[in-house]
């Protein structure tokens, strides 16, 4: 009775019109909200960012259209160029290291066992450190009279002014960043990696291929929308790092800390030229969104399944 | 060979640890002269946390700390969970849009969206309010890229039989996605947990009133122009970072365990 | 305070007719003067927070509210390094607060955007500006003036001192009770004060901080008869050969790899400085870095160097307290800081905190290490503030660029001063 006429309209809706109607209803009811919210409070900013970037707006008044301005002026200063070099080795420097670390790392950590799992759990405290901790505890560490200085000392190397010589502050800045992101990639790329399906390594196993190859034949491959998404992550996050500076160094000795968010941040708010900010901010959001495709594309863990 | 991969894991761990036992020790020193050893002097751990619950206003930094992080976290999941989900699994006109604005505002810097956005907050009349700390972080590109990679290995064939069996979408998504996902929400709880416990700008720059002012804030306070007692700054430094490890630990064993996804494939 | 004459009663009243009509017409937030002049409302104050201002502080809050109950007054203490951000976001946003303590040298730049409100005479017992200003020294009060008006009051005003540590001299062979005079003489010393290693030097500038920086490029460029900027600052003139000078002898002095968390202050508070340059303030502060140090037995002062053929030049700075233009509240914002300037006050500043107010005739405030006020008060003609041009900013991390380039030798000092008369020559 019931079940009959109740039933059929719905097995109708595992495919075709109804179903894609129920989804995209009930898609378009649950994204909603985000929808609002990122149009409201990153979307509208945006284009007021990208408006200001073509105007002379010093946070007084109203904004003075300027054109390509600000750009040209990009071209020819030097603290936007020494910035932009600093932000590509700091970030070539740091995501490198902290993803083959964390893969290093993760591949035997990700092994079941009580031991692994409590491991895991410690690897994670240097993640959850507030970074303003994190930042002071640093600044002892790479004091003249340091832990950094004492452990190297033990292998027989001189100590070094590490926040003090422009050679080493930005290794020192890398050092301190991948300390804290590298618990946060190991737990992440775990996820990705327990979840892989043991079938397929049991198989390679049977066909007798090493450790090494089924790493590079198998676990990466298959690791891919997850590796994708550290790989972003760990980029985007290198690329837009500005409190790690901030308070380790403050642009450090000569400026060899200085990554573009510190540059945009002393130029909008310290110098107040927040158009011009705005102009760099868009270099730079260029910049991450062109890399971000090419992770996409080269990577592909976007759709397939 | 497992004894020697279990020795090398424990060595890396415990390299990593040794800056957290080094906050310890610095703060348990009195002046900056003792600032290289690794002693410690708990009586003196002690009396800097006495005197930074007594006369420092922790306790109200803390207080706000909490309902910030804690209010930002519960928002970002309840929301990022449900896009994540849609974005994932349901076709819907312009997801595809969707997904990409959102990924691209990861690529966008918050100090130039700093000053808009303050403008919209004071639009909306929210400026030294909780919520005008609170909603515009509510939500985060990383939050809805996670729960969408994730909701992505959701099993197919969980969500096809429920369809079959004439759930609704959203009953799909509460009773099948939710629960599936939930090791990844957990996780993501706690991220947005510890990266909001860490927000020092914007809560600086929209409230006036110290009175809402979260920990970040409140330490760079103590770090006055020139002087500052680096054992107290630490000791208040060790403080901010005892409720995010408390979390971490008592969320421990959803990411720990893995954020493995049902056990379809397995 | 003064006394009104009728002339200065009438001129209020009109004024406070006025701009009580301006009121009414609701344009903007008009600087009403009470006509029973009592101030009322809550002000809010932003203002960064050291121990020994807060000592001084707070007390004169609660007097004050005490005093005129109709006032209620909130501080609100900020981080310094963010103070800036936090204070633009405001002024973008309209929502400034009441009156806040700012860098002096950044007032003329707000007062050019229209962000601060001029001085109400009749808040602070004056007739007119000009009163006010007799009632202070003039180098400092004329530094925070814009086109002819005056918007902000000076406090914490100093000029630089040459610090030196008497332990290291003596160590070195050196005569503590003589220090150098002349930067030829700084430089000979720091030579004996040297150790092989480079750990430990004679002087040691304080780096990367743009106001440091000036400050002691000031003393060298303007010492040598240069300038850092042209009169009329409308063009750098760092490449010339006083600047170009100036910046190598800059780069030969001090170890820039020595590092301390409180930068020179702190290497000296240690001893691996023998000498600093720094402000009145340092006279407690170095006492609480390192209690073995007392001001006469471990580390004394001396006037600023020339040099031996040179102009005498006392690098100086001020902060100084405005009002916003958008407050609602300037007449007893403006009446509440009057209330932070008395003598009395000053007085008591200068002898907890070591803060000097520079009201007319500071250099017989009683309570201050006598020889600290005698170098300033014998310097004081020299007095130079440096620059005075509304992107201060962006000339100091300039300068600051320049400076530390030289000193960390990236590059030379034709290079830096070049460059940084291109950078101006873009910023200006």
């Amino acid at each position: 009775m019931t079940l009959s006429l109740g039933l059929a309209p719905r097995v109708a809706r595992v495919s075709g019109q109804g179903q894609r109607w129920a989804e995209a209803r009930t898609g378009a009811l649950l994204s909603l909200p985000a929808a609002l919210y990122f149009l409201v409070f990153w979307v509208v900013p945006f284009v007021s960012a990208v408006y200001l970037s073509f105007t002379s707006y010093d946070l007084a008044g109203a904004p003075e259209w300027t054109g390509l301005d600000n750009y040209r002026r990009m071209l020819e200063d030097p603290g936007f160029w020494n910035s932009a070099r600093v932000t590509a080795v700091y970030t070539a420097g740091s995501v490198v290291p902290s993803i083959v670390l964390a893969l290093a790392i993760a591949v035997p950590l990700s092994k079941p066992g009580r031991y692994n799992a409590f491991l895991r759990g410690l690897i994670m405290i240097p993640a959850a450190m507030p970074l303003v901790a994190t930042s002071l505890t640093w600044s002892v560490i790479f004091a003249e009279d340091g832990l950094a200085n004492a452990l190297i000392g033990l292998a027989g190397a001189e100590p070094k002014p590490w926040l003090t010589d422009e050679g080493l502050a930005l290794w020192a800045l890398v050092i301190m960043t991948t300390w804290k992101h590298l618990g946060l990639f190991v737990i992440i790329l775990t996820a990705g990696l327990q979840g892989l399906p043991l079938s397929v390594f049991e198989a390679a196993g049977l066909d007798g291929a090493g450790p090494v190859r089924i790493f590079f034949r198998i676990t990466l491959p298959l690791l891919r929308r997850t590796l994708l998404f550290v790989l972003v992550i760990a980029v985007v996050g290198a690329m837009q790092s500005f409190v790690p500076a901030f308070l380790l160094t403050k642009g450090g000795p000569a400026g060899a800390t200085e990554v573009l968010p510190l540059y945009m941040w002393a130029t909008g708010f310290t110098f107040e030229r927040m158009g011009y900010a705005s102009a760099i901010a868009m270099v730079l959001l260029a910049a991450m969104l062109a890399l971000s495709v090419a992770q996409f594309r080269v990577l592909r863990g976007g759709d397939d399944g | 060979m497992k004894v020697l991969r279990g020795t090398v894991l424990t060595l890396v761990v415990a390299v990593m640890l040794l800056p957290v036992y080094a906050m310890i020790a610095v703060s348990s020193a009195s002046d900056a002269s003792d600032l290289g050893g690794l002693s410690f002097d708990v009586s003196q751990l002690g009396a800097h946390v006495a005197q930074l619950f007594g006369q420092g206003g922790f306790p109200l930094y803390l207080r706000n700390s909490l309902i910030l992080s804690l209010g930002i976290a519960v928002l970002e999941v309840i929301l990022s969970a449900a896009a994540g989900y849609a974005l994932a699994q349901l076709r819907f006109p312009g997801s595809r849009a969707l997904f990409a604005v959102i990924v691209g505002t990861l690529s966008l810097s918050p100090i130039v969206v700093l000053v808009p956005m303050y403008l919209i907050v004071k639009a909306l009349g929210w400026i030294d309010t909780f919520q005008g700390m609170i909603v515009p972080f509510m939500m985060s590109a990383f939050g809805v890229f996670l729960v969408r990679q994730f909701a992505l290995a959701l099993p197919r064939e969980l969500l096809l039989s429920a369809r079959v069996d004439g759930a609704s979408e959203l009953r799909i998504f509460a009773r099948i996605g939710v629960p599936l996902l939930r090791p990844a929400l957990l996780t993501l709880f706690l991220l947005q947990f510890l990266a909001q416990w860490d927000n020092l700008l914007w809560p600086l720059i929209v409230a006036n009133n110290p009175g809402l002012w979260p920990l970040p804030v409140g330490l760079s306070q103590l770090q006055t122009e020139y002087d500052f007692s680096i054992g107290l700054v630490s000791t208040a430094a060790l403080i901010t970072a005892v409720p995010p490890l408390a979390l971490m630990f008592l969320l421990q064993r959803y990411y720990v365990a893995g954020l493995t996804l049902g056990g379809v494939r397995k | 305070m003064t006394r009104l004459t009728r002339r200065a009663l009438l001129r209020t009243a009109t004024l406070a007719t006025a701009s009580g009509l301006l009121a009414a017409c609701g344009s903007e937030p008009a600087a009403t003067v009470p006509a029973d002049g009592v101030p009322r409302g809550k002000l809010s104050v932003w203002l960064h927070q050291t121990k020994a201002y807060d000592k001084v502080f707070n007390p004169l809050l609660r007097s004050y509210m005490q005093e005129f109950g109709g006032v209620d007054i909130t501080p609100l203490y900020v981080p310094v390094d963010k103070l800036d951000a936090k204070l633009l976001t405001a002024f973008a946003g309209d929502v400034p607060p009441d009156l806040v303590k700012i860098g002096g040298w950044t007032i003329p730049g707000h007062a050019r955007k229209g962000r601060l409100a001029p001085i109400i005479p009749k808040a602070m017992g004056v007739a007119d500006e000009k009163a006010l200003v007799q009632a202070y020294d003039e180098h400092a009060i004329g530094s925070l003036s814009y086109e002819g008006k005056l918007y902000g009051v000076p406090i914490d005003y100093t000029i630089c001192y040459l610090y030196y540590r008497k332990d290291r001299f003596a160590e070195a062979g050196l005569d503590p009770d003589k220090p150098p005079t002349t930067w030829e003489e700084v430089a000979e010393y720091s030579k004996r004060l040297t150790s092989a290693d480079g750990k430990k030097v004679g002087l040691q500038w304080i780096l990367g901080s743009p106001q440091w920086t000036l400050m002691q490029l000031l003393a060298l460029v303007k010492g040598k008869g240069g300038t850092i900027l042209s009169p009329d600052a409308t063009k750098a003139t760092l490449a010339s050969d006083p600047g170009v000078e100036a910046l190598r002898y800059y780069g030969s002095l001090g170890n820039p790899k020595l590092s301390n968390p409180l930068s020179g202050f702190g290497l000296f508070a240690t001893g691996e400085a023998a000498m600093l340059v720094s402000g009145l303030f340092a006279m407690d502060l170095f006492p609480t870095l390192n209690p073995k140090l007392t001001f006469g037995k471990g580390f004394d002062i001396a006037p600023m160097p020339r040099w031996e053929s040179g102009q005498p030049v006392a690098p100086a700075y001020t902060w100084g307290w405005a009002v916003a233009q958008k407050s609602k509240l300037q007449y007893t914002a403006w009446h509440f800081i009057d209330y932070l300037q008395r003598e009395d006050v000053a007085a008591k500043q200068l002898k907890d905190a070591s803060l000097l107010t520079p009201v007319k005739g500071w250099e017989k405030l009683p309570g201050a290490d006598q020889k600290a006020i005698d170098i300033m008060a014998a310097s004081a003609p020299h007095a130079d503030f440096g620059p005075q041009t509304p992107v201060w900013n962006e000339m100091a991390k300039a300068l600051t660029d320049a400076g530390d380039a030289v000193a960390f030798g990236k590059k030379t000092p034709e290079q830096a001063a070049a460059d940084f008369d291109q950078a101006m020559r873009i910023a200006l």
